[in-house]
């Protein structure tokens, strides 16, 4: 190839590859939601006289072009390869993967954060349970960092750190010890959460901790669509799908779940949910800042009331077994203040059962 | 706006080199203005005013300034100009820093302006000052086209980040320039590869010096990955936003001075500061050293000039005192050369670069920091201070991480990509192939550089804040 040649083949390329991209944008229809990032897409700005003055619509049209330009998720694939195979860097986005598993690091402790998170359960404490109950207790559920990052080199919470921090700070509440418990495959290689059909020894640990004898026998039902984890769009790249089971059992069977929020009983595993944009809704209908799962087949009359995150979403069905009813509170939807607008605390069993990713990152908890 | 921007790449730039093309010859200089105009007032538009009132006085006062070249006059209209140039210069940059240290001296609680900096007014100021003062030497012509002389001020590529180009760098391009496939395919190689310098070496890079001051474990190899990484972004981020302007100068007929000759090759400062942004230690010299006197008045008096140009030099980077200390640690390292080390340094060309790399490290510590008693903090914790453990695992991990971008980074600061380049091209196969390849790679580059921009990862450019 001659010299002029190749300066004609690159001006050529440039220029389509610019100019190609730019009326391609122009030209596309809008795209409402990223599927695989789960979160809405930025339209074109509102134009006026303000907003270019104040700067606010050019920001707006930077947004507008990063969300809506063509093939944005092919890009974001280049750039994590590019990220993670060409530079070698370790994460892209915080995202990491080793042995098929996605995982988000979340590093160093943020002790403010614990101590936040314990003040606020300490106010449940002196509110609502002090010199009503004893049967207060506390567990901590690792994320997956806890079983890869360290042994890859990746840097990790100190979790002996973290647990200890928060029972000296929650010393009404008996600590149970979930992590020997658990192992990476209890976990979704796509997504944060762990695998409902996983937790069957974790159940068991906590009831043992709590009195309750849980010895139910399972069977295992597969959700025919495939679940891609929030991991998943947050890589951007072509990881395998998980397969998404539950747990079944003829007293789940009867179990009714009544959500305060709708007012009306939802169901305990939701199968729309399991095809929609985020399948680990299925278990409990995702992120509700109250509900009570109600087992008309509990040997005694014992209650629970749970305050957790999302983890406990899949985990409540398999206590439900020692319980009349349990009494999921998500403090990150609802405020701790009006909580005895809607429940009766007395003598019920009281367990805090949160991830180390949000007791890390508590700023969300009322 | 961001060269390194969507915005920019996909609808700034191929609309302005359609209509720029597109336009007789004489109205391309109008087309280059509106779009520079556009290009300035789409991050600011308040902002358009001061360049507009800066150039509306170097118009008018430079043609007063030719026409009574040779008489007093002349210097008071001189003076007139530079005043207003620095007093708006001042007022937007440097008026904050005043009330706060008079503040501080007196005990009284003047209210702070709080003006938010015009991008690129430092360089733009100093353009006009060149302007004026090369009329009154009679260096220059005035321009007599309103049109052509906001076109050189406000012209896009050059006008929030430099290379300072002077009116008589170009004052014959505004002219009569020509446009040529060569040209072009120059542009966009040099542009490409200024992208690829911001977009997958500096930001990467500042990605780690970020993750550092977040960082609650800090260790002293923290400390050292922390300074490399960010004397390797400066570099890669100024150096490839020099390279885009001149890129795009060449694009539209323009040619700008280099502004970097791999400076980290150098073997004493005084080599450094001739290869690091060269526009702006040509323009000291010519527009603040030689007028004091230069090296012509005697020791002491050398010695004075030193100072006062590298304190202009620390404060025309920022309005805070660890700018003005680090242009001052310049000050002391020439002089120590010029009068001791000189000689020694160019003999030994190892010790040299190490002695340049270590200081020019220690001063982009200070650079950076927050304040100058936050700069010595982390100068002391490189070398133990603050009883730091030696490494932490995060430290570990960072450097991992990193390892291979600041071996990138290391090698392409150093002219032997260049020359390998160079050499295979001479080769009678390898230059086939490089032809071949040249145009895939550059193609490449720019997908990979779209990618990291759509992900939406940190982009901001060191420079704009000066």
């Amino acid at each position: 190839m001659s010299v002029q040649w190749k300066n004609r083949v690159l001006v050529a390329a440039v220029s389509l590859f610019l100019g190609g991209f730019m009326l391609w944008s122009i030209g596309k229809p809008l795209d409402a939601e990223s599927v695989s990032e789960r979160r809405p897409l930025a339209g074109f700005p509102a134009l006026s006289g303000e907003a270019v003055l104040s700067g606010r619509f050019m920001k707006d049209f930077e947004q507008y072009t990063l969300d809506q330009f063509p093939m944005r998720d092919g890009f974001r694939t280049i750039k994590a390869a590019a990220t993670l195979y060409l530079f070698g860097q370790g994460d892209n986005n915080k995202i990491y993967i080793q042995d098929g598993f996605a995982s988000r690091l979340d590093y160093p402790l943020n002790r403010d954060s614990i101590a936040y998170a314990a003040s606020r359960f300490q106010f449940i404490y002196d509110r609502y349970l002090k010199g009503r109950t004893q049967n207060i207790f506390l567990s901590v559920i690792p994320d997956k960092n806890y079983f890869m990052a360290e042994k890859n080199g990746y840097p990790c919470l100190p979790y002996d750190t973290l647990v200890a921090s928060l029972r000296e700070r929650m010393e009404f509440a008996r600590y149970m010890d979930l992590f020997p418990s658990l192992q990476l495959s209890d976990y979704y290689r796509t997504d944060p959460h762990w695998r409902q059909e996983g937790l069957v020894e974790a159940a068991q640990c906590l009831g043992a901790g709590m009195g309750v004898d849980l010895s139910a026998e399972y069977t295992v039902q597969p959700v025919e669509a495939p679940f891609y984890g929030a991991y998943y769009g947050q890589s951007a790249l072509p990881l395998p799908p998980d397969e998404l089971y539950y747990l079944s059992q003829a007293f789940l069977e009867d179990c009714r779940v009544y959500d305060y929020e709708a007012e009306a009983y939802i169901p305990l595993y939701d199968q729309e949910k399991a095809g929609g944009r985020d399948p680990y809704e299925m278990f409990l209908a995702g992120p509700k800042p109250l509900i009570t799962i109600e087992n008309p087949r509990a040997s005694s009359g014992k209650e629970l009331i749970l305050f957790r995150d999302s983890f406990a979403s899949s985990i409540a069905p398999l206590l439900a077994e020692g319980y009349a009813a349990i009494t999921l509170v998500d403090v990150r939807y609802i405020s701790p203040q009006v909580l005895d607008t809607f429940i009766e605390f007395g003598n019920q069993d009281v367990l805090f059962l949160y991830s180390t990713s949000v007791l890390n990152n508590s700023a969300t908890i009322k | 706006m961001l060269f390194s921007s969507v915005p920019f790449l996909f609808y700034f730039l191929p609309c302005t080199v359609l209509l720029y093309f597109a336009v007789p010859k004489r109205l391309k200089n109008t087309a280059l203005l509106l779009c520079s105009l556009f290009f300035y007032g789409w991050g600011e538009p308040r902002y358009l005013v001061f360049m507009l009132v800066s150039i509306t006085q170097g118009y008018f006062l430079g043609i007063l300034i030719e026409r009574h070249r040779g008489q007093r006059l002349s210097k008071w209209l001189l003076g007139i100009s530079v005043a207003f140039s620095l007093l708006l210069l001042g007022y937007c940059k440097y008026a904050d820093f005043f009330i706060r240290n008079i503040n501080a001296l007196t005990g009284l609680s003047l209210p702070l302006l709080r003006i938010a900096l015009p991008i690129g007014i430092s360089f733009y100021t100093f353009q006009m000052i060149s302007y004026v003062a090369d009329i009154y030497r009679g260096q220059a012509p005035a321009q007599k086209n309103f049109m052509d002389l906001a076109a050189y001020i406000a012209m896009f590529p050059q006008l929030i980040a430099g290379p300072i180009v002077r009116y008589t760098d170009i004052a014959g391009q505004l002219k009569d320039r020509t446009h040529s496939l060569a040209g072009t395919a120059l542009g966009i190689r040099r542009f490409i590869t200024g992208l690829s310098k911001k977009i997958l070496i500096a930001n990467v890079l500042g990605g780690l010096a970020a993750a550092f001051k977040e960082s609650a474990e800090p260790s002293v190899l923290y400390a050292w990955l922390y300074a490399i990484a960010y004397m390797l972004q400066v570099y890669f981020d100024f150096s490839g936003y020099s390279d885009m302007a001149i890129g795009l100068g060449h694009v539209l007929g323009f040619r700008f001075p280099e502004n970097f000759d791999y400076p980290y090759t150098s073997c004493s400062v005084t080599e450094f500061w001739r290869r690091w942004h060269i526009s702006l230690g040509t323009w000291f010299r010519d527009y603040l050293y030689i007028p004091l006197g230069g090296n012509r008045r005697g020791k002491p008096r050398w010695l004075l000039n030193l100072l006062v140009v590298w304190l202009a030099t620390g404060f025309w980077h920022g309005a805070a005192w660890n700018f003005i200390l680090w242009g001052l640690w310049f000050a002391v390292a020439l002089a120590v050369e010029k009068l001791w080390l000189l000689g020694p340094l160019e003999r030994h060309r190892v010790l040299g670069r190490t002695y340049v790399l270590l200081l020019v490290l220690l001063s982009f510590v200070l650079f950076d920091a927050d304040s100058v008693a936050g700069g010595f903090s982390q100068i002391a914790a490189m070398f133990g201070g603050g009883s730091l453990p030696a490494v932490t695992p995060e430290s570990l991990y960072i450097l991992k991480s990193y390892g291979i971008i600041l071996v990138i980074a290391v090698i392409c600061a150093t002219p032997f990509p260049k020359k390998l380049a160079a050499a295979m091209e001479r080769g009678r196969y390898t230059g086939k192939v490089l032809c071949a390849a040249e145009p895939m790679v550059l193609l490449a580059l720019l997908t990979v550089c779209t990618a990291y921009l759509i992900d939406g990862s940190f982009n901001p450019f060191l420079y704009f804040r000066f």
